[in-house]
């Protein structure tokens, strides 16, 4: 009987994480993601979880000690945020090109300069083409899911990638919310144990990672990226398999919410996606023919999705809580994958996007109503004027607010 | 593209900002006390200068001319280490509430 | 949107982290009991590792599920309890305060002490003081985990938090005795704020 708790985000990651029988996990404290670790260690210290623990000097040692109890055969774990995910950042190409399914729990911190503890999704966004699997959860019990769920994927043998399972820093990480934790029977149920392929091993000695030569690096590329071609169809089923085995209705990689009749639609990720949804029901009382599209993953992104989804509306207004400065769209990262993934329809919605929720910054209904009415205006002249509108800074959003939106 | 940014809102390019010289107005501590030091027995005090020295924050001067410590009530957070070392024992602790003033009120924590 | 009733705790870093941690979990829980939709959450812009910075925690009540679930801070606090009382006198503890509430002190001393500090009194309605270090035998526990967003080892009112919670239903009904009791630790203490309460009106 799965039993139901009052959990924030770190300790959702950690009840989780206990449960998929972790075997090493390796440490080092920074905010907000620390208290993932300080329940890991509560949770050896009692007996409930058999484990290595061990204290990195640091993000780039926290990633590289993993690196190696993963090639012996350990199912590991590991975690940081904010700037202690670009520390490690030298270590995060040779974990998935070396295929070790390990894992990554991520509370989201904005990327210095200054020290800002505030949830910014800038962190991972930034190592979307180390080779991982990314993807944001927006509540507690999404966290607890999805660290299952990535873990069954990774360790797929047509994947073998590791995996990030990111969460908005405090806004997810730290304000409690219900968590459904199942019995430790289901969760075995669901994740088989970990199978390395060729693990470090005295008595059958195998090389990881040798010195290679230019044109062999064609061939290893290619194995990368054919193993993001699979994963999709490995999420699709270990979603389903989840869903019945836990009662959830995940779907795999878009949630549409009020879409039926929708002529405009919000895409968004992440915690602030919670906010949108009241925001979504107030403007359909007002007749507003809104929906919103919540994406889960963003490696590998799910082109067909995307587009087969988003074709069916007018308008789609892309929240953005990243930022990728000089880019094609002169805003955050998502916007050009939504684009990319429109491009050959042969009707294809307008789209826009909106800097909302950088710093930590609370989004706040009137954010979401602001961006309502600005992909009303869109449909009704049939195009958009701005690749990107920065909430709160935009001239029409001074007006918007004066006028009392 | 043209932003307006509230006056309010406004950051140092880079975030590069004057530094605070000689005090931290920006960090005005003394509402961390529950609890301060003060000068019990002057009598006893034979100037060894520990309060001075042992204070984190550097929170007691020396006056030399008037053979005097002086308290720095805007920032003392408290911690009353300065009693503990207080080789004479001429410091003793007080609540802060026996006090009206010596507390700056802020608006809002930092 | 439902009303949403928000409960500031003010508490000193490390020393009081979690006692102020519990005062906004019992209320949320006890409300819960009554099946209510509730938040119970810290500061997070109050960074608590420092030993007595004044840090707030957050509790709040709402028939209807919170919409505004991600503030950082209470936008119309209704009750504020100050668990150390020279709090009072250093920061504006009734701050975005609208309705006129209620402040409930930690303290040995008379209300007029307390009030002395506080300029933007005529916000309240109402002032309690407990003396909450007598009624627990001054037992403040303290947990780390808690403070960085895990969960406390500990359980709900063992120290101080007990009779605060005690003495701030008392003064303002939001959550009924037995609920609140069924989830405390030392139920003594809860009751002994319950009951040792002085209620005086502000103004």
């Amino acid at each position: 009987m799965a039993k139901e708790f009052t959990y924030s985000g770190c300790a959702a990651s950690a009840q989780a994480c206990a449960m998929a029988k972790v075997e090493v996990i390796c440490s080092y404290p920074i905010r907000p993601y620390t208290a993932i670790m300080m329940e890991l260690v509560k949770m050896i210290h009692n007996g409930e979880l058999d484990a290595e623990f061990v204290h990195g000097e640091g993000e780039h040692a926290q990633f590289s000690v993993v690196i190696g109890a993963s090639a012996s055969g350990a199912r590991a774990l590991t975690g940081t945020s904010g700037v202690g995910m670009t520390y490690a950042m030298e270590v995060l190409s040779p974990i998935a090109g070396g295929r070790y399914p390990l894992q990554a729990a991520v509370a989201d911190r904005a990327l210095d300069p200054p020290g800002d503890f505030g949830s910014e999704h800038t962190d991972v966004m930034t190592a979307r083409d180390q080779g991982w699997i990314i993807g944001w959860a927006e509540t507690p019990q999404e966290v607890f899911d999805n660290h299952l769920i990535n873990y069954r994927v990774g360790e797929d043998e047509n994947v073998m990638l590791p995996q990030f399972v990111c969460q908005d820093g405090y806004f997810v990480s730290h304000i409690p919310g219900k968590v459904s934790v199942p019995e430790q029977s289901q969760v075995d149920e669901f994740l088989p144990p970990y199978k390395p392929h060729n693990p470090l091993n005295p008595k059958a000695p195998y090389i990881h990672a040798p010195q290679i030569k230019p044109n062999q690096g064609p061939v290893i590329d290619l194995q990368r990226a054919q193993a993001h071609l699979n994963t999709p169809k490995v999420i699709r089923q270990a979603v389903g398999e989840y869903n019945q085995i836990m009662g959830r209705e995940y779907s795999p990689f878009l949630e549409e919410y009020r879409c039926e009749d929708a002529e405009m639609v919000i895409f968004i990720m992440g915690g602030h996606a919670r906010t949108c949804r009241f925001a979504v029901d107030a403007l359909r009382q007002k007749g507003v023919k809104i929906g919103m599209v919540k994406i889960r993953f963003v490696r590998p992104w799910p082109t067909d999705e995307v587009a087969e989804c988003l074709s069916k509306f007018k308008a789609v207004g892309v929240v953005e809580t990243s930022t990728s400065y000089g880019g094609a769209m002169k805003g955050g990262n998502l916007l050009h994958e939504v684009r990319a993934s429109l491009y050959d329809l042969p009707v294809r919605p307008l789209t826009t996007s909106f800097m909302a929720g950088l710093g930590g910054e609370v989004v706040s209904l009137q954010g979401f109503n602001y961006v309502a009415e600005t992909l009303t205006k869109a449909i009704a002249a049939n195009k958009v004027n701005k690749y990107v509108q920065w909430i709160g800074f935009e001239p029409d959003w001074h007006e918007f607010v004066e006028a009392g939106g | 593209m043209s932003f307006i940014v509230p006056e309010e809102r406004k950051v140092a390019q880079g975030v590069v900002i004057p530094s605070p010289v000689g005090e931290n107005t920006d960090m005005i501590t003394s509402n961390w006390r529950s609890q301060r030091p003060y000068m019990k027995d002057l009598d006893k005090c034979d100037m060894c200068r520990n309060c001075y020295i042992f204070c984190p924050d550097g929170c007691w001067t020396v006056d030399e001319e008037n053979e005097v410590v002086i308290w720095n009530a805007k920032y003392c957070k408290g911690c009353l280490v300065c009693v503990t070392e207080c080789t004479e024992k001429a410091l003793d602790v007080a609540d802060e509430l026996d006090f009206d003033d010596g507390v700056v009120r802020l608006e809002k924590s930092f | 949107m439902a009303h949403v009733h928000e409960v500031t705790i003010w508490a000193r870093g490390v020393v009081q982290d979690k006692e102020g941690r519990d005062v906004s979990q019992i209320i949320a829980l006890g409300a819960e009991r009554e099946n209510k939709f509730t938040q119970a959450f810290d500061d997070y812009e109050d960074l608590p590792d420092r030993v007595g910075v004044p840090v707030r925690k957050y509790s709040r009540i709402s028939d209807e599920e919170i919409v505004m679930r991600y503030d950082y801070e209470n936008e119309n606090p209704e009750v504020v309890i100050v668990m150390e009382e020279a709090i009072v006198k250093g920061i504006d503890i009734l701050r975005h305060m609208t309705v006129k509430g209620i402040l409930v002190v930690n303290t040995k001393r008379p209300a007029a002490d307390i009030l002395k500090f506080i300029p933007n009194k005529d916000q309240l309605d109402k002032i309690v003081c407990v003396d909450a270090e007598e009624i627990a035998a001054g037992v403040a526990t303290v947990d780390f985990s808690g403070s960085e967003g895990g969960v406390d080892a500990t359980t709900l009112g063992a120290g101080i938090s007990a009779p605060l919670v005690g003495a701030a239903m008392k003064a303002s009904g939001l959550v009924a005795f037995e609920n609140v009791e069924a989830v405390v630790m030392n139920k003594e203490a809860l009751k002994r704020g319950f009951e040792e309460a002085v209620i005086e009106p502000a103004n």
